[in-house]
C-alpha cells in the first residue's frame, strides 16, 4: 500500500492557533483524536489519507493548540469545531472521532446533521450506560492505563507507559523530568475541562441521537479496557441505520494498535 | 508573635493491615462511630485546652473522606469552640471556597462564627487540596477561577451593603445580602495557605493577607517560600508585617531529646507512611503548568522523600526534644524564616492524649514564654484593604 503523507500546520481560529495535520486529496475526513492527544507521527492518518483528505486538527489544549481557556465544556467544543469548518470550507465532510473525539463527533451530528456527511465513531466516549462504566482516565497509573489501552503490551506507546511507570515506581516522582510529563499533563488538563464531571459523557447525549442523520459507523475494539462494548452498541442503537462492527484483537486504541486495518474500514465506509 | 495549636483531627483506626492510599478511597468500612466519638471529643478538649496553656490561638482545617483529618467541617468545630473559649484566636484554615455552591454559605458561618465569639475569627480561604476534586467530582480546571470569584462574593457580602448582586461567570447571585455579618471590621484578618505559587502569593500580597506555606517541607523550601512572599509584598509596593506570614510545623516537647524521640518517632511515621499517601495526587488542571514545574522542583524536600529520622531532625520536618532544643531550635528556624505565626502540630497521628498533653504543656510552660520575650507579643494583625 502506498502511503501519502500528512504534514503538519496551523490554522487561526477564533480561540487562537490550533495545529492542524492534512494530506491526500479527495472527499474531506476529519479525524478527532482522544483525550490521549495522539496525532504525532501517527501513520493511521497517513492510511486513511489513502481514502479521501484527511484533516486532523490538535483540539484547544493539546499540543500546541491555543485556546483551551476559552473552552468551558462540551457545547464550546461543538462551536469551535464549527468554528474550525468554516475556516477550513468544510460543508459537510465526514466524521471520524476516537474515544472523546468519538464523543465531540456525536455532539456535532446531533446538533448540526447537515455539517456531518458521514460518522464513524472509535471506542467513542460520551455516554452514560448504567453498569459499564467508563474506566477512570485522570487519576491511575501509566501502568494501569496501558493495560486498558492496549490489546498487546508490546505497542512502542504501550512499552512508553511502562517505562514511565517504571520510573515512578523506582525512583520516585523526582526522577520525572517536567518535560517528559508536559504533554500528558496538557492534555489530561483540557480532557478534565471537558469531561471530570460528568465524567466522559453528557446527560443529554443519548436522548438526541435520533437527530443524527449521517450514515453511520460505530467501531468497537474487541478489547477494550476502557470503554465497555455497551457504549458503542448503544451508539449503534440510538443512531437510525447505524452499523456496528468489532474488531478483533485490539484494544482502545486502534489507530496505534491497527492502523492499516481500521484506515481500510474507515475508508471504505466513507467512500460509499 | 503569635502562636496557635494547630489540629487535624487525624482518624487513628485504619487497620494494620491496609497499606492503601488514607484518601479518596480509603474504604469507609474503616470508619468506626464509636471511636470517632472519643476522638472527636478529645481533639475538641485538646483544643479548649489550649486557651488555658495560654496560646494565642487554635487552628483547624477542612479535608474531606479521608483519614488524615476527619474534619469535613471545620466550620462545626470552630463554632464549639466559639462557645467553649473566651479570649483566643480561632482561625479556620480554611474553608475550601470552591467545594460550597454557592460561597455564600462561606460568608455566613464565618460570620456566625465571629459573632459567637465576639470577633475571634481568623478567615482562612483555601482552593482545597487535590484529593477534594475527586472526593467532590468539582472539575479542577475550574478551581482557580471559582476561588477568585468565591473570594470575591465573600468580601463583597461582609464589606458592602445589601442587598447587592454579583454576577460572575461560576456565581450568578440577584440577591447578595448575607445575614448575619461579621462583628470585625471591615472583615474577620484572612489567611490563605499556598505550596509555593507565584499566582497565588502575589495575590496575598496585593491584599494584604497572609500567607501560610503549606507544611511538611524541609525547612530551607520554607526559607525560599517566605523570600518569595516577602518578594511578593514588595512588588506590591511595601515591607510585609511578619503577621502576614505563618509556618506550621509538628512540634514533640519531652523532659529529655532522648524520651522525646522514643515517645514520638512511632507516630511520626504512621502519620508519613499511613495518613499521607494519596495526599499528593493533582488532579489536572488543578494547577497551572509553570506551577507544576516548581512543584516538582520541591518533591525531593517533601516529607514522603524521608527515610530516616536523622533526615527529620535535619530538614526540621518536626521539631522535637527536651524543651531546650526545641527553643533553640524554633529560635533559630523563626528568626530565619522570618514568620509572625507559628502554627504547632501538637497532636499528629496515632499520638497519644497523654503524651499530648504532657507535650504541650512542657511547651507552654517552657517554650512559649522564651519565644514571646525573643520575638514579642503582637496581638494582632490589623485588616488593611489594598490601596
Amino acid at each position: 500500500m502506498t502511503t501519502t503523507a500528512v504534514s503538519l500546520g496551523t490554522i487561526e481560529t477564533r480561540v487562537g492557533s490550533v495545529e492542524l495535520r492534512r494530506g491526500g486529496t479527495g472527499q474531506p475526513i476529519v479525524y478527532l483524536h482522544s483525550a490521549a492527544g495522539e496525532g504525532l507521527g501517527l501513520g493511521f492518518l497517513d492510511d486513511l489519507a489513502q481514502y479521501g483528505e484527511v484533516l486532523a486538527p490538535i483540539f484547544p489544549g493539546f499540543g500546541e493548540s491555543e485556546g483551551i481557556e476559552q473552552i468551558d465544556d462540551i457545547e464550546d467544543a461543538v462551536f469551535h469545531l464549527l468554528d474550525l469548518f468554516d475556516r477550513l470550507g468544510l460543508d459537510s465532510p465526514a466524521v471520524v472521532g476516537l474515544s472523546l473525539g468519538g464523543w465531540m463527533a456525536a455532539e456535532l451530528a446531533c446538533r448540526y446533521p447537515d455539517r456531518v456527511s458521514r460518522l464513524v465513531l472509535v471506542n467513542p466516549a460520551g455516554l452514560y450506560v448504567p453498569g459499564a462504566n467508563i474506566h477512570d482516565i485522570f487519576g491511575r497509573t501509566p501502568r494501569e492505563m496501558a493495560a486498558d489501552l492496549f490489546a498487546d503490551q508490546s505497542n512502542p506507546i504501550a512499552q512508553m507507559m511502562l517505562q514511565m511507570d517504571k520510573l515512578v515506581t523506582e525512583g520516585g516522582v523526582g526522577s520525572i523530568t517536567f518535560d517528559m510529563i508536559k504533554p500528558q499533563i496538557k492534555a489530561m488538563t483540557a480532557s478534565a475541562r471537558l469531561g471530570w464531571n460528568p465524567y466522559l459523557h453528557n446527560p443529554k447525549l443519548q436522548g438526541r441521537l435520533w437527530r443524527v442523520t449521517a450514515r453511520t459507523l460505530v467501531i468497537n475494539g474487541e478489547k477494550d479496557g476502557l470503554i465497555p462494548s455497551a457504549h458503542g452498541e448503544t451508539y449503534a442503537r440510538e443512531i437510525a441505520g447505524a452499523k456496528l462492527v468489532t474488531m478483533t484483537d485490539v484494544a482502545h486504541m486502534i489507530p496505534l494498535e491497527k492502523p492499516g486495518e481500521l484506515a481500510q474500514v474507515t475508508g471504505e465506509f466513507v467512500g460509499n | 508573635m503569635r502562636i496557635f495549636n494547630f489540629h487535624l483531627m487525624p482518624y487513628t483506626g485504619l487497620p494494620d493491615d491496609y497499606d492503601g492510599p488514607a484518601w479518596i478511597t480509603c474504604p469507609n468500612e474503616f470508619f468506626d462511630p464509636a471511636l470517632g466519638n472519643k476522638l472527636y471529643n478529645r481533639y475538641l478538649d485538646e483544643l479548649v485546652y489550649s486557651e488555658e496553656l495560654g496560646f494565642d490561638g487554635v487552628c483547624v482545617n477542612e479535608h474531606h473522606q479521608n483519614a488524615y483529618g476527619i474534619m469535613p467541617s471545620p466550620n462545626l468545630m470552630a463554632s464549639i469552640l466559639a462557645r467553649q473559649t473566651k479570649r483566643m484566636k480561632i482561625a479556620v484554615v480554611g474553608n475550601a471556597l470552591p467545594l460550597y455552591n454557592p460561597p455564600t454559605r462561606v460568608a455566613e458561618e464565618f460570620a456566625m462564627i465571629d459573632n459567637i465569639s465576639g470577633g475571634r475569627l481568623i478567615a482562612g480561604f483555601v482552593v482545597g487540596g487535590g484529593p477534594e476534586y475527586y472526593s467532590f467530582s468539582i472539575n479542577p480546571a475550574h478551581a482557580r477561577e471559582r476561588f477568585q470569584e468565591a473570594h470575591d462574593i465573600i468580601i463583597k457580602a461582609w464589606t458592602e451593603p445589601g442587598p447587592t448582586e454579583f454576577m460572575g461567570k461560576h456565581y450568578q447571585l440577584r440577591f447578595l445580602n448575607t445575614w448575619p455579618k461579621p462583628v470585625q471590621k471591615p472583615h474577620p484578618e484572612v489567611w490563605i495557605p499556598g505550596a509555593g505559587s507565584l499566582e497565588t502569593m502575589d495575590f496575598v500580597a496585593q491584599k494584604r493577607y497572609a500567607y501560610m506555606g503549606i507544611p511538611y517541607f524541609h525547612i530551607d523550601f520554607f526559607d525560599r517560600t517566605f523570600g518569595m512572599f516577602r518578594e511578593a509584598c514588595e512588588r506590591a509596593g511595601y515591607e510585609p508585617d511578619p503577621l502576614q506570614s505563618g509556618w506550621l510545623v509538628p512540634i514533640y516537647v519531652a523532659e529529655t531529646d532522648e524520651l522525646a524521640r522514643q515517645q514520638y518517632e512511632e507516630h511520626f511515621w504512621y502519620f508519613v507512611k499511613r495518613l499521607l499517601p494519596g495526599i499528593n495526587i493533582s488532579p489536572p488542571g488543578y494547577t497551572s503548568l509553570r506551577s507544576i514545574e516548581n512543584i516538582l522542583k520541591g518533591f525531593g524536600m517533601w516529607v514522603s522523600s524521608v527515610k530516616t529520622w536523622e533526615e527529620v531532625v535535619d530538614g526540621q520536618y518536626a521539631i522535637v526534644g527536651s524543651p531546650a532544643t526545641v527553643l533553640e531550635k524554633l529560635e533559630a528556624s523563626v528568626e530565619r524564616l522570618g514568620v509572625g505565626n507559628l502554627l504547632g502540630l501538637f497532636q499528629l497521628a496515632t499520638l497519644p492524649a497523654d503524651l499530648t498533653r504532657n507535650s504541650t504543656e512542657l511547651f507552654s510552660r517552657e517554650v512559649m514564654p522564651r519565644l514571646r520575650e525573643r520575638f514579642g507579643t503582637d496581638a494582632a494583625l490589623a485588616v488593611k484593604e489594598a490601596v
